[in-house]
């Protein structure tokens, strides 16, 4: 009874509008209190559940797209694109596709890469002929691919909270799968372009000379060697790995590209400290829920009705895809590991599922949510920025979301995909 | 990755961003930020140039990001940026807005004074016990005071929402 209250609590009021961490807080202070789990469980559990050194490569990583977002390098590497593969038409999306992808080896986050990305490619688009709402669902779409490939704030948190997960397992299990994703959508993108005769005009624009294309863009193409190889290579954890990014990006912004001026730097700490902050305290505030769910014992019956109703492990991972698919529709990727996760981790012990594979499904579920309209945090800055309404992209944006459904069924068929490459290095 | 972009400020330099009011709450949070991302430089180079970590400012760290989160929580109350389910506001007349707007304030002053008062006990008990910090052997309560104080900010700034919600516009 008291596990079916703290459920009503927490829905009604998300439903009505009520902030995500504030429902979970509330329904969780109901399970709390009727349980007698002795209230200090609230303060204690806010405390903890940030309190995690671990935790703060996210705030840092955070800090890195704002910065990278302005260190001109989006632009460089745009350049640098366009002088490889040449102009006409098609090209143009594919460039705003491997761009996208290349700097989710640096961001860690969807709306800052579609942001970057946006602010590049979405006015030479429309000048080389492609419709803006054509040209924002690419974006919207290729941007997600941002949190599959590593560095990714989505890994940081379920790392946090699904113990036998590390954080640079996630990362090496998401690259295959970000990889394969963004090539996926390339297919109906050039497509979709060649069809109805988009970017006529993309052959009149000029094409940048090569080799200075190329310098041009040295100082951001090893700004993924640095992160991902020195990780690698054992130099630095995730969270030093972000902090050497910041000071990397901050150096070729105000010194190299001369993009970001010292007045900036404010306007820079200010945002990267709002995002984090709207992200953690949802965790902080997610971590009293979960305690409540756990404590209580809710979920374990749960997940033994999921068991005995026979459905199988297949069955489940099905039914596990479809909802998240309508929830991620209308829900963040941080709330729905924050909510999800503790639900599912009995489900995932039950039947033996590799947590870093599960975590790698679930982080692309996200991804497919993040440009999935009605809400679609991705698509609604691209969007914004090319001056189209959401409903606009629904015609081209479709194609993308089949495409990486396409991927799905590969990497749930082929677990190997994810894992093989953790694996090799040894996570 | 928040759930209501509408004020969503990873948004980028590329548009004209409307050149936004700096709240306390963002100065404080912008230290911070510049700060743990000093401290943790400065520990990578301090590891490699001369093979000892000081592992004490893990400590310091997590301090600080528990405070980032709850003062730049306090801003986000301000610009109405929390992430939340929108497809009912979206779709609201002002009259219903107003109520549902007024509902996410007050379920958010109640949250936050309840926190504010237990977090206060917490605080009260370790100053009580004289608990120090497992890293540096701090009194605890020198971090934990912190907890309540900004509870309290919170309920604060969620309650000036609620005044703004009902004085009616000039």
């Amino acid at each position: 009874m008291t596990g079916f209250l703290i459920f009503v609590v927490f829905i009604a009021l998300m439903v009505a509008g009520v902030p995500i961490g504030i429902s979970l807080m509330l329904g969780g202070a109901v399970g709390i209190g009727l349980g007698g789990l002795g209230w200090l469980a609230i303060p204690n559990n806010f405390y903890s559940g940030i309190a995690k050194y671990p935790l703060l490569a996210l705030p840092m990583f955070v800090l890195v797209g704002a910065i990278f977002d302005r260190s001109g390098v989006a632009k460089r590497l745009v350049d640098f694109a366009i002088a490889i593969v040449g102009r006409g038409p098609g090209m143009l999306p594919l460039v705003a596709i491997t761009v996208a992808m290349f700097l989710g080896g640096i961001s860690g986050s969807g709306p800052a890469n579609a942001a970057a990305v946006g602010g590049v490619m979405l006015a030479a688009m429309a000048r080389a002929g492609y419709p803006p709402a054509y040209s924002a669902s690419v974006i919207g779409a290729a941007a997600a691919t941002d949190i599959l490939i590593p560095p990714s704030i989505a890994f940081i948190v379920y790392s946090v909270m699904v113990p036998g997960a590390s954080v640079p397992a996630l990362f090496a299990a998401g690259m295959v799968p970000g990889i394969l994703a963004g090539l996926a959508l390339i297919v109906p993108a050039v497509w979709l372009a060649r069809r109805n005769g988009f970017g006529s005009a993309e052959g009149n624009e000029p094409r940048p000379p090569f080799w200075r294309a190329l310098r041009e863009a040295t100082w951001g193409l090893f700004a993924p060697v640095l992160i991902l190889g020195g990780m690698r290579a054992g130099w630095f954890t995730p969270t030093e790995a972000a902090v050497v990014a910041v000071f990397y990006g901050l150096f070729v912004g105000m010194f190299i590209h001369r993009t970001i001026r010292l007045r900036d730097l404010t306007d820079i700490l200010v945002e990267a400290a709002e995002v984090s902050g709207i992200i953690m305290v949802v965790i902080a505030l997610a971590s009293i829920f979960a305690y409540a769910v756990s404590t209580l014992g809710i979920v374990d019956p749960l997940a033994r009705a999921v068991l005995d109703s026979g459905i199988g492990s297949f069955g489940a991972l099905l039914a596990i895809i479809v909802v998240l698919l309508f929830v991620g529709m209308v829900l963040d990727g941080v709330s729905i590991f924050l909510i999800f996760v503790p639900l599912l981790m009995p489900l995932m012990k039950a039947y033996g599922w590799h947590p870093v594979w599960f975590g790698v499904l679930l982080t692309y579920m996200v991804a497919i949510g993040q440009f999935t309209p009605p809400v679609a945090v991705n698509l609604m800055v691209s969007a914004r920025l090319a001056g189209v309404r959401i409903e606009q992209t629904v015609p081209w944006v479709m194609w993308l979301v089949f495409a990486m459904l396409v991927v799905l069924v590969a990497l749930v068929a082929v677990p190997d995909l994810a894992l093989w490459l953790p694996r090799v290095l040894g996570y | 990755m928040a759930a209501s972009p509408s004020e969503q400020p990873g948004a980028g330099s590329s548009e004209p961003a409307p050149k936004r009011r700096l709240l306390p709450e963002d100065r404080i949070g912008a230290v911070l930020m510049a700060l743990l991302a000093l401290i943790t430089f400065a520990n990578v180079v301090v590891r490699y140039l001369t093979d000892q970590s000081f592992a004490w400012t893990e400590e310091l760290s997590v301090v600080l990001m528990v405070l980032l989160t709850m003062v730049a929580a306090s801003a986000a109350v301000v610009r109405n940026s929390h992430v939340r389910i929108e497809v009912l506001i979206d779709s609201a007349s002002p009259a219903r807005l107003r109520a549902l707007e007024s509902l996410a304030a007050v379920a958010s002053v109640i949250a936050w004074l309840l926190l504010a008062g237990l977090g206060s006990r917490l605080a009260w008990d370790d100053f009580r016990f004289d608990v120090t910090t497992p890293g540096i052997g701090l009194p605890q309560w020198w971090y934990t005071i912190w907890l309540p104080l900004l509870a309290l900010l919170l309920a604060a700034r969620s309650m000036q929402r609620l005044v703004k919600l009902w004085t009616p516009k000039p």
